[in-house]
């Protein structure tokens, strides 16, 4: 439906609603399209008069449509008045208006008057981190950093994960302003970011950059730059911090790849006691291994060749003077077969050591076990991601470990492109997180808004450092 | 009360408009007909003529007009809330905001809806309520038409009263309960055991618990009404169960009178290990013929998480031989997971063991999941395959060898 230019006469608005195919929803749908085409709400007054004067009452949901009209055009008397029609009206409310009402009046001068709108949704439901974003980004723009920050707070206390647009809008609105509290509370941002592994975007990045050059006194200056393969930043000759994890951590980390991906709710689901018991047996023979591989999956690496050669491949190229290979894999692997013939299994396994696990087994959790068993030294070689086994692990912070240790000991191989042989892409000598060491600052940033994948790490960085 | 004047005021409207709209009629006798509930409209209506200006916020005024009524109203209810009023009300505003919510909420269900830990799971289980209770209206509403329908056809066969002469009593279903008893009972003599394994409780919710056992209930009773039906055991059943709750939910006490075997023992424990084979579809093994002397075992488990190997792990533990259906032996799968629900794995069961014909057999996968048969013969399909692998290594193969044999001597 088209809405009209003009507010309408009653009699126009029962014509076109008689126009109308289901006359129960006619207004939700007017009020719908008014929305999408921005009508002034002169036109929608006219048809709730009209809705009013035919039943006496307004339904809620299309008082609430109504608002939502208000509020994209922020209309913040029409928002306050109906404000108070909706209290007069009904004890609670829902979220939905609550949400409207706060983002209405926090755009506006009236922005204190969403607070206490705010404390009212607390009563009925966890407000939404939108809701939460409009108070603290309108706090923050009256100056009022205090209060904004306490809702900041308040928001990381109740679980609700704040949008990367809150974070930047922190160092938006504190550009230029003193105060060492304030500096600590921003550096704070930046830890939370560190903690959760979270990579800011280039219009973030470029926020932090003007909030630290502008702090007065400070003499910070910022540049863009990459990360060379050493983990040495170019412009100050930094050394980042290595993805190495603490004892504490890695003992934790070993303790819950073991507990939560092997074991997991059965053993039998992905191994067997047995298998699993051979395995370490096995393992701590032979320990300690340097590289551990995936041979199912680096086998699968070029389709058009054979498997087993695939995995030769793979084995020959890692193999050098003194280094101790370990190559995981099934059962099936030792049948000859079109893809695995037996000669050239047999000449790989005179190169490292092979464990075959049952063909129903899992051989991953193997894999994470193996190489955290062998030591920090050790790498491991595949293409998957362990998206999977992340997921099993039973809390965020080992999950974050475990992201943490991942960068820094996978190796991961890809065909090159004229298909000759194998490329390995190296694991980084470096964290790849925000970090500091008091007078730099390292942040790695993503170039494009939405690059969604945990696994993908940014390869440019801001270097922060203070001059003094 | 609120509701209910919303309500009287909606019947007089869609009286009233029809009415107007049919004679015609202009807006002046429009107001007038309503005159008891809304005194306050009519002076306002007065007030503007056509003519005249519209006044934009005239709808404000009864709105706030409106309140003043309801306050009166509300003002002797007791102002502390409970946690339970807090959340009714929650639900009644989710109602007015047009949100799926049902109607009636019992106290139990209540509760329920609290104890949700996110709000998308409260949303997602007050939709459920809102579909069961519609579905619920629809079927009454069906009911009492058929019931409509079946007095009028009475009415008319007692006009024309005239018994027909037939041989047999008119006693159907009752004689076909007797009947398939009589099968069953002989199935539980001399008829394959077919053994379905409740230890799945724990993994399941409570909304699996229950969708398990309805699925059981069906395939029960289509067991029971086929030619040669299995002897059904229900291992590993403890009393006191969720399962056993349901199951007497759904039978009362007809529970007792079923013609199956329900134990808490284990299936090892009944049968001879080597002649049971553990039905999932997470088997490596693919299932060739049905075989008659092996007592099958299917797992008595809804996993809407779809999670997957519980099954395998189960019989993995006991050390037992594991098969899985030849779907895509047969059928060129389109979407949707491979377990079957267990209704469908009976279907399937009983028209294998009647007629060993997998095709009829698994027309009882649902349609949606698969596109057609696979058309082809199994030898034409090996020998594309063999083809295809040709194609892909053929003559490339020996090359390949000679060429390691070169570069890698054997030592």
């Amino acid at each position: 439906v088209q809405p009209p230019e003009k507010p309408l006469q009653a009699e126009e608005w029962n014509r076109l609603r008689e126009n109308f195919k289901s006359a129960e929803i006619f207004e939700e749908v007017m009020l719908n399209s008014m929305i999408r085409c921005k009508t002034p709400i002169d036109v929608a007054k006219s048809l709730l008069t009209h809705v009013a004067e035919c039943n006496g009452d307004i339904a809620y949901r299309t008082l609430v449509k109504y608002l939502a009209l208000c509020v994209q055009q922020g209309q913040v008397s029409e928002i306050l008045d109906m404000y108070d029609i909706l209290k007069g009206r009904f004890k609670i409310l829902e979220s939905g208006a609550y949400s409207l009402l706060i983002r209405g009046l926090s755009n506006s001068d009236q922005w204190r008057m969403a607070l206490p709108i705010l404390e009212e949704a607390k009563q009925i439901m966890i407000p939404s981190r939108t809701s939460y974003e409009s108070c603290i980004k309108a706090a923050s723009r009256h100056q009022e950093t205090k209060l904004a920050f306490e809702l900041y707070r308040e928001m990381l206390a109740k679980g609700v994960v704040p949008t990367l647009d809150v974070l930047q809008s922190f160092f938006d609105f504190s550009r230029g302003m003193k105060g060492a509290e304030l500096q600590e509370e921003l550096f704070g941002i930046l830890l939370y970011l560190r903690e959760n592994q979270i990579y800011p975007h280039k219009t973030f990045m470029r926020s932090i950059k003007l909030w630290f050059e502008s702090i007065p006194g400070g003499n910070w200056r910022g540049h863009l730059t990459s990360i060379k393969d050493s983990g040495q930043c170019p412009v100050c000759n930094h050394q980042l911090e290595d993805s190495d994890l603490t004892e504490e951590e890695y003992n934790n980390l070993s303790e819950r790849i073991i507990r939560d991906v092997i074991h997991g709710a059965d053993t039998f689901r992905k191994t067997s006691p047995q298998e699993f018991e051979a395995f370490q047996t096995f393992v701590e023979k032979r320990l300690p291994f340097d590289i551990v591989i995936d041979g199912l999956n680096v086998s699968h690496i070029k389709p058009k060749k054979m498997q087993c050669e695939n995995l030769f491949d793979a084995v020959n190229s890692l193999a050098k003077e003194n280094v101790r290979l370990l190559v995981l894999g099934r059962k099936h692997m030792l049948m000859n077969s079109a893809n695995w013939k037996r000669e050239i299994m047999k000449e790989m396994q005179n190169k490292a050591h092979f464990f075959f696990a049952e063909n129903i087994s899992e051989d991953d959790p193997f894999l994470l076990y193996a190489t955290l068993r062998s030591g920090k030294h050790c790498k491991f070689v595949t293409r998957d991601f362990l998206r999977d086994h992340k997921a099993c692990l039973s809390n965020t912070l080992t999950r974050h470990l475990f992201r943490k240790w991942q960068r820094g000991h996978q190796i991961v191989v890809s065909p090159s492109v004229e298909g000759r042989h194998l490329n390995f892409l190296p694991a980084f000598r470096y964290d790849c997180v925000v970090q500091t060491t008091g007078d730099t600052w390292h942040i790695p940033y993503k170039d494009v808004f939405e690059e969604k994948y945990s696994f993908q790490v940014p390869r440019k960085w801001l270097c922060i450092q203070q001059k003094l | 009360m609120q509701s209910a004047n919303m309500l009287l005021k909606k019947l007089l409207r869609t009286s009233v408009l029809p009415f107007a709209a049919r004679h015609g009629m202009k807006k002046n006798l429009f107001p007038l007909s309503r005159t008891l509930s809304l005194s306050h409209c009519l002076k306002q209506d007065n007030s503007c003529k056509p003519s005249e200006k519209l006044d934009l916020d005239a709808w404000k005024k009864v709105m706030k007009s409106g309140l003043q009524e309801e306050v009166s109203e509300t003002v002797p209810e007791p102002q502390e809330l409970s946690a339970l009023a807090a959340a009714r009300e929650t639900l009644e505003m989710w109602r007015l905001a047009g949100k799926l919510v049902p109607e009636n909420i019992s106290e139990e269900q209540l509760k329920m809806f609290m104890e949700c830990p996110s709000k998308s799971a409260k949303k997602k289980y007050l939709k459920y309520l809102h579909l069961k209770e519609l579905h619920k209206k629809i079927d009454k509403k069906k009911m009492e038409e058929k019931r409509e329908k079946k007095l009028e056809a009475q009415e008319q066969t007692s006009k024309t009263d005239e018994t027909k002469k037939s041989p047999f009593l008119y006693l159907w279903s009752s004689t076909m309960d007797k009947a398939y008893n009589w099968r069953a009972a002989q199935s539980m003599i001399f008829g394959q055991p077919l053994v379905f394994d409740m230890s799945y409780e724990k993994e399941m919710s409570i909304r699996e618990v229950s969708n398990t056992v309805k699925q059981l209930v069906l395939s029960e009773s289509s067991n029971r009404r086929s030619a040669d039906p299995f002897h059904i055991h229900f291992c590993n059943l403890k009393d006191d169960s969720l399962y056993h709750k349901e199951f007497l939910k759904h039978y009362r006490e007809a529970w007792d009178k079923l013609l199956i075997t329900v134990t808490d023992q284990c299936y090892t424990e009944v049968f001879p290990k080597d002649k049971l084979v553990y039905l999932t579809a997470d088997s490596p093994k693919v299932m060739k013929t049905f075989d008659h002397d092996k007592i099958y075992i299917v797992g008595s488990m809804v996993d809407k998480s779809i999670k997957t190997g519980v099954s395998l792990a189960q019989a993995k533990r006991l050390g037992l031989e594991t098969a899985a259906l030849p779907l895509d032996k047969y059928l060129l799968w389109n979407r949707g997971a491979k377990n079957l629900t267990l209704d469908q794995m009976m279907h399937i069961l009983l028209t294998l063991k009647d007629t060993a014909d997998w095709k009829k057999a698994l027309e009882f996968v649902p349609k949606r999941k698969y596109s057609g048969f696979v058309n082809k013969s199994v030898n034409e399909l090996k020998k594309s395959l063999d083809l295809i692998n040709t194609l892909k290594f053929g003559k490339r193969q020996e090359e390949v060898q000679k060429k390691f044999a070169k570069s890698y001597p054997k030592k």
